[in-house]
């Protein structure tokens, strides 16, 4: 992921690198205190302010000549900020990108820190109303979510293993939720969420305003046009609008501009003309994240 | 020039003191496509105590993506919404 990956990659994916996991790393930049101020009131997030402005309205905000770009550097500097002020109430320092099953099943088995849990989704709770325990949280953040019973699934068992916590993310990543994994604070690494859009506070920064909260995964879809039989089952499935039936052809297209290479659709094809590809790889969508 | 949207919540309607609880109704929540409105305590002071009902509320916040369907106003059953729509983003977009 271009930027995240050289500053915090060494030398690969941001996301592969197992030191960004580690109690180690959690410790030095002070992770569970900023934690447990984050986690105190989540629900609040998008109603704090920053430099006097929330997120209501922010779209219009947005389209103010002037302000409007000053609102964008703003807001995107702090959810990129690296700095040691950070405030954790505004979720500072806290981004994400998309990725398919594979990369987060790989985390999950083998990079992910203990303890493993899930927890209900507060963004699908605050926009939707709805409680969904698909987010799978590990490390220290784990640990402090467990302190607030309201994030907390009831009547199941919340705390999984690894193999619990793998087949949970296949069990989402097939219904259609996008995988996605974060920093929380840059460059600790502990969560993989199951987004929906427009509900995930992330995608919609992101999708609606154009802003970095969540960075496009390292793939993109590629359609075998042999193998498509014009089903248009994978359509449904895109949160991105990306995938498009042509009636004149009797297949479906790509706009490879919106894919965010989830991988999400390859579920919906029985007929093996989906398959994600580097998106480094593909000409156009090299660098673009 | 751009007319922004407004949608007023009557809180003396959808409040947990009220006939109901907005974490209970929800109505508005599941209706809006665009998925506007969002479900909050609100910041009295820095840290809300989450477990007190009475500071829990639903706010229009994504107003730019309102798309002036009605459905919300419709679907509450305190009738305390209102919706005079403006512009919506995918508007400007299509300009």
């Amino acid at each position: 992921m271009c930027e995240w990956c050289l500053k915090h990659g060494d030398g690969g994916k941001w996301y592969e690198n197992a030191r960004l996991y580690q109690n180690e790393l959690a410790d030095e930049y002070n992770v569970t205190a900023y934690l447990e101020e984050q986690w105190k009131n989540m629900e609040t997030l998008f109603l704090r302010k920053i430099m006097g402005f929330n997120s209501i309205g922010l779209g219009y905000k947005m389209k103010m000549p002037i302000i409007g770009r000053v609102i964008r550097s703003l807001v995107e500097g702090q959810i990129h900020s690296e700095k040691k002020n950070r405030n954790p109430a505004r979720a500072d320092g806290h981004f994400g990108q998309v990725l398919p099953l594979e990369d987060a099943q790989h985390i999950i088995g083998n990079l992910a820190a203990e303890p493993i849990i899930k927890n209900y989704c507060i963004c699908r709770w605050m926009q939707r109303g709805v409680k969904d325990a698909v987010c799978i949280n590990f490390g220290q953040l784990s640990e402090v979510i467990e302190k607030h019973t309201r994030y907390i699934p009831e009547g199941v068992k919340y705390r999984l293993d690894r193999e619990e916590a793998i087949e949970a993310l296949q069990e989402q990543n097939e219904k259609g939720y996008v995988a996605s994994v974060w920093f929380q604070p840059v460059p600790y690494i502990n969560a993989i969420c199951s987004c929906e859009t427009p509900e995930c506070g992330g995608l919609r920064l992101r999708n609606d305003f154009d802003l970095r909260t969540v960075y496009k995964g390292e793939y993109v879809i590629d359609i075998n046009i042999d193998n498509c039989q014009g089903c248009k089952e994978c359509v449904s499935m895109c949160q991105f609008s990306a995938l498009r039936y042509l009636p004149s052809i009797k297949r479906v297209i790509v706009d490879l501009d919106k894919c965010f290479g989830c991988g999400v659709c390859r579920h919906a094809c029985e007929h093996d003309a989906l398959n994600l590809l580097p998106r480094e790889d593909v000409p156009g969508q090299a660098g673009k994240y | 020039m751009v007319k922004k949207t407004v949608i007023k919540v009557d809180y003396s309607k959808c409040h947990s003191k009220a006939n109901t609880d907005p974490r209970d109704c929800r109505k508005c929540l599941l209706i809006c496509d665009p998925a506007i409105f969002l479900m909050h305590p609100t910041l009295e002071d820095d840290h809300p105590d989450p477990h007190n009902p009475e500071i829990w509320r639903i706010d229009p916040i994504w107003l730019s993506k309102c798309t002036g369907c009605m459905k919300c106003v419709e679907a509450c059953p305190e009738q305390a919404i209102t919706v005079i729509p403006g512009t919506s983003l995918h508007e400007m977009k299509a300009r």
